[in-house]
């Protein structure tokens, strides 16, 4: 189950082992002009992975054991004409905005739960969104692109943990 | 609108227009600080558009009850409507007119701001900024070039003495050799802390491999700021003598970048990013601004037009309830007002026009009043004109007549009420009558002396119409105010009557004693003549005196018998009043005329149990005789003649005793009109031959016993005796005595009050 706009997941693994629950995943998609424009401008991108594993429960709601969010920061620093990405307290340059966007594109081994967290006999499963994140931009720009379609990049899948 | 439904108009007018002040205020303060504006506006424009959305519902709903009022034509609602209209253009007018020139502000000085020239002042900035910076790295990495060949030429082993030189020759931050894999193998430097400088970076050893020599920027950073830049350049250092082994030697050299330059282009590109952000949200700010602005003229025309309503509301009201008030005044309803409770004009007005309804009210009940008195005073003497048995006319000022009572109907026998509006001439048979009074009215205006009352008397022969009798009027004339004239009249021809009866009284009682002195001896005379004369005569002369003698002594008994009556007539006695029985009295009379009852030509018609009268027995006796006898004179002439005497009792209503009537009635020819009016007077008769004293001495008699006496021929009106055409024809005589003796109750009553008193 997935929903989608303007990202495809090439990739989306969630295995269980010995080191707990670890998501991997990789994610297509390609920044618009507009989009771009703003970049080169100056604007700051925020980039948001967010994944919850729940349990599915019959007789009530379903239980919610652990969520994870994972956040890159992209801008574009005119004066050195380098591409940065910042995520935690990590910082990373880049010449291109290729290589920028390959390196938050790929995500693997993402440890979003801890082993005993998960039992074996549950029914568990993971939700997981990845989009780029308007609601950080400076207010007035939000009002200026409300709703535009070049600007709505997010993708959403559910699926179940075997 | 109840005064409950007003207040919570006022009150829910009060908490939504205080409720969109507070938000409008929040609104345009977050507007002035620019984070908490940028946190907040979302949700605050649509609070604001809710409240927005609340006005307009109210507003419809109000304008929608105002409509329906208007259509409806409920009294009051068109100056509602008016005064609604001018508040709301007072309001809306000026709203739209800030909101008009604020829009074109705002947009304006949005534009201002994206100056083309600052954009490409910042756009400059930047690239002096990365110039220059690309300037030091490029230099440094020539020098660097230029240290490691020299370098290499000098083959020697390097020292670090070398090295130091090196550095401070190239007024570096600190120096190093560095191996193939980047490993640090000699350094010198001013390094703070560490001995040995960072590695560099992978990319860099890696270009340097590539084309001997490179160099980049590091640490310029928004994080970082300008205190950690630094440019770092690595070149090969040639390779001629492979003292130091097979691997490559590479000179890295760190040079700090000034910091006033890193911070001044940090600040540049703040500045430009900053820009170009603002620049993208250009749409968006106006956007913004315009909306905060529409928002605010929404909340702000809103309001006004509610608060148009309510006070159009508010002032409306005293009018109204005076609108109201005036026209249930103009209907005729002077009901107390109500008063518009305010301490202002208007309140004074509504209270004013209450306290004048008020005396309005007052002044109508007085009038009314009056006026009912007036009618009431009308009414009465409309009574008492209707029962006044004078004729009384009035005349206007053109002579025409104005009006007439029904006593001058009934003397004059006219319709005179029908001749209203015209003159008294235009009146048939009263031609002459009018000439006289209207020659009277003029006679005593033109002779009229200072202080003499404007009125006059006088007596007036009149006769309507041909047929009919005489009537002697007492007519008295005065003049009014404006010109009209009042003329009343009584009918004194009974006056005059009963005044020559009395004059003919007095006339008889002296002839009677004069003549009949003479008489006595004048028979006496006349029977000596016959006695002495007799004897001596002889035939002839003798039967001549004899027959002389007997005219003369029948004569004078005839003469006597006539002085005799008039006697009676004159000097009747006084009546011996004794209680007696009518009826026994009848049968007494009718004995006499045992004949004429026997003929059929007289009957008797007595009530039994008459109840007894007061009266003189021999007078009353005489009455009768004289009206039975004056009856069957009346027939005498008829076959079918008939004469009927009847005795009855007339009762009031209540059944008490009011009178004792004898009747005697004839269907004889009946009274002639003239007669009629004068039946009573003496020398007044019908038949060829009597003295006329017959009626006069009932009438006398019946005076003297308090008894009322009528004539009247039968079938004809009482009113004016008019004979109708083909009724019963005959007369009647009726005599009415209301005067009985004292029973027991009314003597017993009488001795009670006796020994009261005593």
């Amino acid at each position: 189950m997935a929903r989608a706009q303007g990202v495809e997941l090439a990739t989306f693994d969630v295995v269980r082992n010995e080191e707990g629950v670890l998501l991997s995943f990789s994610a297509n998609f390609e920044l618009s002009r507009g989009v771009e424009d703003a970049l080169i401008r100056g604007v700051p991108l925020y980039f948001e992975a967010e994944v919850s594993l729940l349990q599915s429960r019959w007789y009530w709601r379903d239980r919610r054991i652990a969520h994870a969010t994972r956040s890159w920061r992209l801008t574009y620093q005119p004066l050195t004409r380098m591409y940065r990405i910042g995520t935690g307290g990590l910082y990373q340059n880049f010449d291109t905005l290729a290589e920028a966007l390959d390196s938050l594109r790929r995500n693997s081994r993402w440890k979003i739960a801890e082993p005993g967290q998960v039992e074996d006999d549950g029914r568990y499963y993971v939700e997981f969104s990845f989009h780029l994140d308007t609601t950080l931009l400076p207010r007035p720009m939000q009002i200026g692109i409300g709703g535009e379609a070049a600007w709505s990049l997010s993708v959403q899948r559910t699926q179940r943990l075997n | 609108m109840t005064k409950a439904s007003r207040w919570g108009w006022v009150v829910a007018l009060v908490a939504l227009t205080g409720a969109a002040l507070v938000l409008f205020f929040l609104l345009s303060n977050a507007t002035g600080n620019r984070a908490s504006y940028e946190a907040h506006y979302v949700w605050l424009f649509w609070v604001n558009v809710v409240v927005a959305l609340l006005l307009v519902l109210v507003i419809l709903v109000a304008v929608v009850r105002l409509q329906l009022r208007v259509r409806g034509g409920k009294f009051g609602s068109r100056l509602l409507l008016r005064l609604v209209g001018v508040f709301a253009f007072v309001g809306v007018v000026p709203g739209v007119l800030i909101y008009t020139v604020s829009y074109q502000f705002v947009s304006r000085s949005i534009e201002s701001w994206f100056d083309v020239k600052v954009e490409g002042a910042l756009d400059a900035g930047l690239n002096l900024g990365r110039d220059t910076i690309d300037v030091q790295v490029r230099e440094l990495g020539a020098k660097t070039l230029l240290a490691a060949e020299r370098m290499g030429e000098a083959g020697a082993q390097t020292q670090p003495l070398v090295l130091e030189r090196l550095r401070e020759q190239l007024s570096a931050r600190d120096i190093a050799i560095v191996g193939a894999g980047g490993q640090i193998l000699l350094a010198a430097g001013s390094s703070s802390g560490s001995l040995t400088p960072d590695r560099p970076a992978p990319n860099l050893l890696r270009q340097a491999r590539d084309s001997r020599v490179a160099s980049q920027l590091e640490g310029l950073d928004d994080e970082g700021g300008a205190s950690l830049a630094r440019v770092r350049a690595l070149a090969l250092i040639p390779n001629s003598n492979f003292t130091l082994g097979e691997q490559d030697h590479f000179l890295l050299v760190t040079q700090m970048l000034p910091p006033s330059l890193a911070a001044n282009a940090l600040a540049v590109q703040a500045a430009y990013r900053e820009y170009q952000q603002r620049a993208l949200a250009r749409e968006g700010l106006r956007r913004m601004y315009i909306g905060t602005l529409t928002l605010s003229l929404i909340l702000a025309v809103f309001g006004a037009l509610l608060l148009a309503v309510g006070l159009g509301n508010q002032l409306a009201q005293p009018l109204l309830m005076l609108a109201e008030g005036v026209r249930q005044v103009a209907q005729g309803d002077l009901t107390p007002k109500p008063v518009f409770a305010s301490r202002d004009e208007l309140g004074g007005l509504t209270r004013s026009f209450a306290d004048m309804t008020e005396q309005l009210s007052d002044a109508r009940a007085l009038v009314q009043r009056s006026v009912a008195q007036l009618e009431g005073a009308r009414a009465n003497l409309q009574t008492i004109l209707d029962n006044l048995s004078a004729g009384v006319i009035v005349f206007d000022r053109h002579s025409g007549i104005d009006t007439v009572n029904p006593g001058a109907t009934r003397i004059l026998r006219l319709p005179l009420s029908a001749y209203r509006g015209r003159r008294l001439d235009e009146v048939p048979g009263l031609q002459e009558f009018a000439r006289a009074m209207t020659a009277r009215f003029e006679s005593q205006a033109s002779s009229r002396e200072p202080g003499e009352r404007d009125q006059w008397q006088d007596a007036f022969e009149l006769q309507t119409a041909p047929e009919r009798e005489k009537l002697t009027l007492l007519v008295r004339g005065a003049a009014m105010p404006q010109g009209a004239r009042l003329l009343v009249f009584d009918d004194i021809t009974e006056v005059v009557s009963a005044q020559r009866s009395a004059a003919w009284s007095e006339v008889a009682r002296r002839l009677a004693h004069e003549i009949k002195n003479p008489l006595t001896p004048i028979q006496l005379s006349a029977e000596r003549i016959a006695q002495r004369l007799a004897p001596k005569l002889e035939g002839e002369d003798r039967a001549m005196l004899q027959r002389s003698v007997d005219t003369i002594v029948n004569q004078v008994d005839a003469m006597k018998q006539l002085v005799n009556e008039f006697r009676d007539y004159a000097r009747l006695p006084a009546a011996q009043l004794m209680p007696l029985d009518l009826n026994a009295l009848v049968g007494e009379v009718l004995a006499l005329y045992a004949g004429a009852q026997e003929s059929g030509h007289l009957r008797a018609e007595c009530e039994p149990a008459l109840p007894p009268i007061v009266g003189d027995a021999t007078q009353l006796r005489q009455v009768i005789h004289n009206l039975v006898q004056n009856a069957l004179d009346a027939v005498s002439e008829q076959v079918d003649g008939q004469v009927r005497v009847r005795t009855e009792t007339a009762r009031s209503d209540r059944g008490e005793l009011r009178a004792v009537r004898l009747l005697v009635i004839d269907n004889g020819p009946g009274f002639s009109d003239r007669v009629l009016k004068r039946a009573f007077e003496p020398y007044v008769t019908s038949k060829a031959k009597g003295t006329g004293l017959g009626l006069a001495v009932v009438k006398k008699i019946a005076d003297e016993h308090g008894a009322r006496v009528r004539i009247a021929n039968l079938g004809t009106d009482d009113a004016d005796g008019l004979r109708s055409a083909g009724a019963t024809r005959g007369a009647q005589v009726s005599l009415s005595f209301s005067n009985f003796p004292l029973t027991e109750r009314h003597v017993a009553l009488a001795a009670a009050a006796a020994v009261r008193v005593h």
